[in-house]
Parts: structure tokens; sequence; C-alpha cells
């Protein structure tokens, strides 16, 4: 009895994976089933005809949602960023990005910070010349240090570089001291570039340029 | 700036728009069910592509994964072999309920070691994106590439399919009615897509015409 339900069982399993087997989709899916031309009859010819002009309408209508002016383009996965202007890249530079570590927050049992660059669409904010750092507490704490009690010494001069765009909530596109460091994800959430490209990008982008990340 | 040179910019432009003017080069404009698969993926990507977010379209036709956002593609993923179980029940737009787990490493303030980023090589190569309304894709690289993750991935598969067919047959319940999506892609770009996609993220499917009708 146990012999046959083993059998069974197994006879089950293999059609099983045989069904499951992945084949390339030209197997699965011969193209040749699909008939090549509709029937040439006049309802037919009809209803090919306006789905044709639905599919070019509809073209269209998408190709004007694409942006005219230039964007930015930050691909968090391999540290680069890109000015384009529709399909031409104007821009490519190296870049850092988010580290994905983790920091608890003391005193909060359940709270941490992650940081994670924000993936999705943006708009440049803001545009500063010799931005200062306004260190965040986590900065301070990450280092083992206390949480200053005067704002004033939450101030950093000269390691954003020469220029800084805004993205909200905090996060910058900047410069950055470490520039051996570009390729990699080692940032707080921020997107550090060297000097050449920062300046670039700040020359190239206006309030309200859309900086799309993924 | 010369006026030669601003009506070859303009020249250059208006090839442009006419170039992106058709959103699927390889669409058999003659055969009415790629048409009919073609504009429905378009209204969809058109909602999509009219918000601020990115989104996923896989062209199962062109075998490819594009992330976009705005109608523009941000990064391809060439798809090496698919399988697709009950496509007819594909509509609309799937948004993926969660990401693939990430491992990520706690910063010690008391050590003074450097806490390691984490990098596209901590990405999973095979995993299961599990979207709303329901929708599996299994991803899994290559046979050639990674031939032992490659039978993993297809074991558990298979496994899923066990179980679900069994319960149904002891339970009285009908056999699962929601698609499976199965990926084959390069174990870089199993990686490359793990790391891109989002939680609640957007997907739409574009099926060659012979699958759904």
């Amino acid at each position: 009895m146990i012999r046959i339900s083993t059998t069974f069982s197994s006879l089950i399993l293999i059609g099983l994976l045989a069904a499951s087997v992945p084949h390339s989709s030209q197997t699965i899916l011969p193209r040749s089933q699909t008939p090549p031309h509709p029937q040439p009859d006049n309802s037919s010819g009809h209803h090919l005809q306006s789905l044709q002009a639905r599919y070019k309408l509809l073209s269209a209508r998408l190709s004007r949602l694409k942006p005219n002016q230039p964007y930015i383009l930050v691909d968090t996965a391999r540290n680069h960023l890109y000015v384009k202007r529709q399909d031409v890249i104007v821009l490519d530079a190296l870049a850092s990005t988010g580290s994905g570590t983790i920091l608890d927050k003391p005193g909060e049992a359940n709270d941490q910070w992650i940081f994670d660059t924000p993936r999705g669409e943006f708009r440049v904010q803001s545009k500063l010349t010799n931005p200062a750092w306004v260190k965040p507490d986590w900065a301070f704490i990450e280092e083992g240090l206390q949480v200053p009690q005067n704002p004033a010494d939450r101030v950093e001069q000269g390691v954003l570089g020469d220029y800084a765009l805004g993205f909200g909530k905090g996060y910058f596109i900047h410069g950055t001291l470490y520039t051996r460091l570009l390729g990699k994800n080692v940032t707080h959430g921020c997107i550090r570039l060297n000097d050449g490209d920062l300046k670039s990008v700040y020359q190239l982008a206006r309030i309200g340029t859309p900086i799309v990340i993924f | 700036m010369s006026l030669f040179t601003i009506a070859i910019l303009l020249l250059l432009n208006t090839a442009s728009h006419a170039a992106e003017n058709t959103a699927f080069p390889d669409l058999n404009l003659k055969d009415p069910g790629s048409l009919q698969e073609a504009t429905r993926v378009l209204e969809e990507e058109i909602n999509l592509a009219a918000r601020p977010q990115t989104y996923l379209l896989i062209d199962l036709v062109a075998h490819t994964i594009h992330i976009k956002g705005r109608g523009v593609d941000l990064h391809r993923i060439p798809i090496i072999a698919w399988s697709l179980k009950i496509p007819e029940a594909i509509k609309g737009t799937h948004r993926l309920i969660t990401r693939p787990p990430i491992q990520r490493r706690k910063i010690d303030p008391t050590s003074s070691l450097e806490q390691q980023p984490i990098s596209l090589a901590d990405m999973p190569m095979d995993y299961t994106l599990s979207f709303t309304p329901a929708l599996t894709i299994d991803v899994s690289p290559a046979l050639e590439d990674h031939p032992f993750q490659w039978i993993v991935a297809r074991g558990t598969s298979w496994w899923r399919q066990f179980n679900a067919w069994l319960a149904s047959l002891f339970t009285d319940q009908s056999p699962p009615s929601s698609p499976a999506l199965t990926l084959e892609i390069s174990s870089e770009q199993a990686q490359s897509l793990a790391w891109s996609v989002v939680d609640g993220m957007p997907l739409i499917i574009r099926r060659p015409a012979t699958t759904h009708k």
C-alpha cells in the first residue's frame, strides 16, 4: 500500500515538474499561432483601423507625458547621476548614494534611522552656494557623541562642497571630501558628487527640475 | 548660434519625437489581438506616467523589463526566458506588496570598525515578488549562470504549486486561479531588479496576443 501511494505521489510530482519546466517563450508561445492578418471583410477592417488610430493616439499621449525640460536621473544601484534632456545624456557623473545601514534611535525601543536614498520622483526645491551642514542628531549618535543643546554647535562648514541642491526632507545633492568613495553606497541618504560634476549639475538644474531616483 | 545649427537641432528634435511616437516598435499593426493588448497596456501606463512615481513594465513580447517614470525608460533588463500561468487573469495594474528582504547592517556607535554598506552584491538572485491583485513573479538567474540556484528556485516554485494542488484536492477548493509569472534573467540583473523595486510599486504586463485569447 505504501509502495502504491509512493508511486502515485511520484507520478504526480513528475507530472507537475514536467508542466512547470520553464521553456523559452518561443517554445511555449509559438508566434505562428497569431493570425498574420485579420479577415479582409469590411467590419474587421474598420475595427483594425480604429484600433490602429487608438494605439497612435495613446502613444502620442504617453509621449507628451515625458519631461521636455532637462531632468536629473539617479541610479542608486550603480551610483551614477545623469542629467538628461529627453533621451540625450548631458552629464554622466559617478556618485555616492545611501548606504542602507541602520542606526537605533536612543531611548526609542523600536525606532531606527534607515540610511537609504529615497526612491521616486522629486523636484529641486533649493539651490545653495557654499552650504553649511547643520548636523542632525544621527551624525552625533553614530559617533557615540552627545547631541548638542546649542544649535550653533551643529553647524559645520566646508564639508558639502561649493553647492547643494535640496530635494526635500533634508536630502541634498552636494559635494564631498571623500571622493575616493564615489561609486559606492556610503551616504546617509544624500547624493554626493565631485566638485566638477556638482558645478555642472548646479548650472544645469533650476528650481523645479525633476529628480528621478531608482 | 547660426541658422544652420538651429535648423539641424530642430530636425533632430523632430526626428526623435517621431521615433518616440511609437510606444512599442515591435508591434504588428495588422494584428488586432496585439493592438488590443498594446492599447490596454498604454491606457494603464498613461495613468501611471501622469503621477510622480516609478513603475515596472514587463514586456513579454520584447523580452524586457522596463523600470520607468513619466513614460521614460530609466533602466532595461533583458529577459532570458519566461513562462506565464493563467495569463487571462492579468488585468490592469498590480502593486508590489513587499520588496525582497535585505540584510541591513546595524551601526554600532561604540565600535571603531566602519560598518560595511549594502550593495548590489547583497541582493538576492532568486526570489518571489507578490503583488495585489494576486500575481506572483518568480525571479531566478539563468540555468547556465547559477545551476544550483536555478534548481532551488524551480524546486520552491514546484513545491508551492504541488501544495496548492494538494490542498485543493482535500478541501474542495478550486485550484488557484491567480496568474504566476516565471522570469529567468542574468544574476546581476536579478540583483538589480531586487534593488530597484519598492513596496507598493505599480506593475503592468504586456502579453503576447496568443496567450490571452
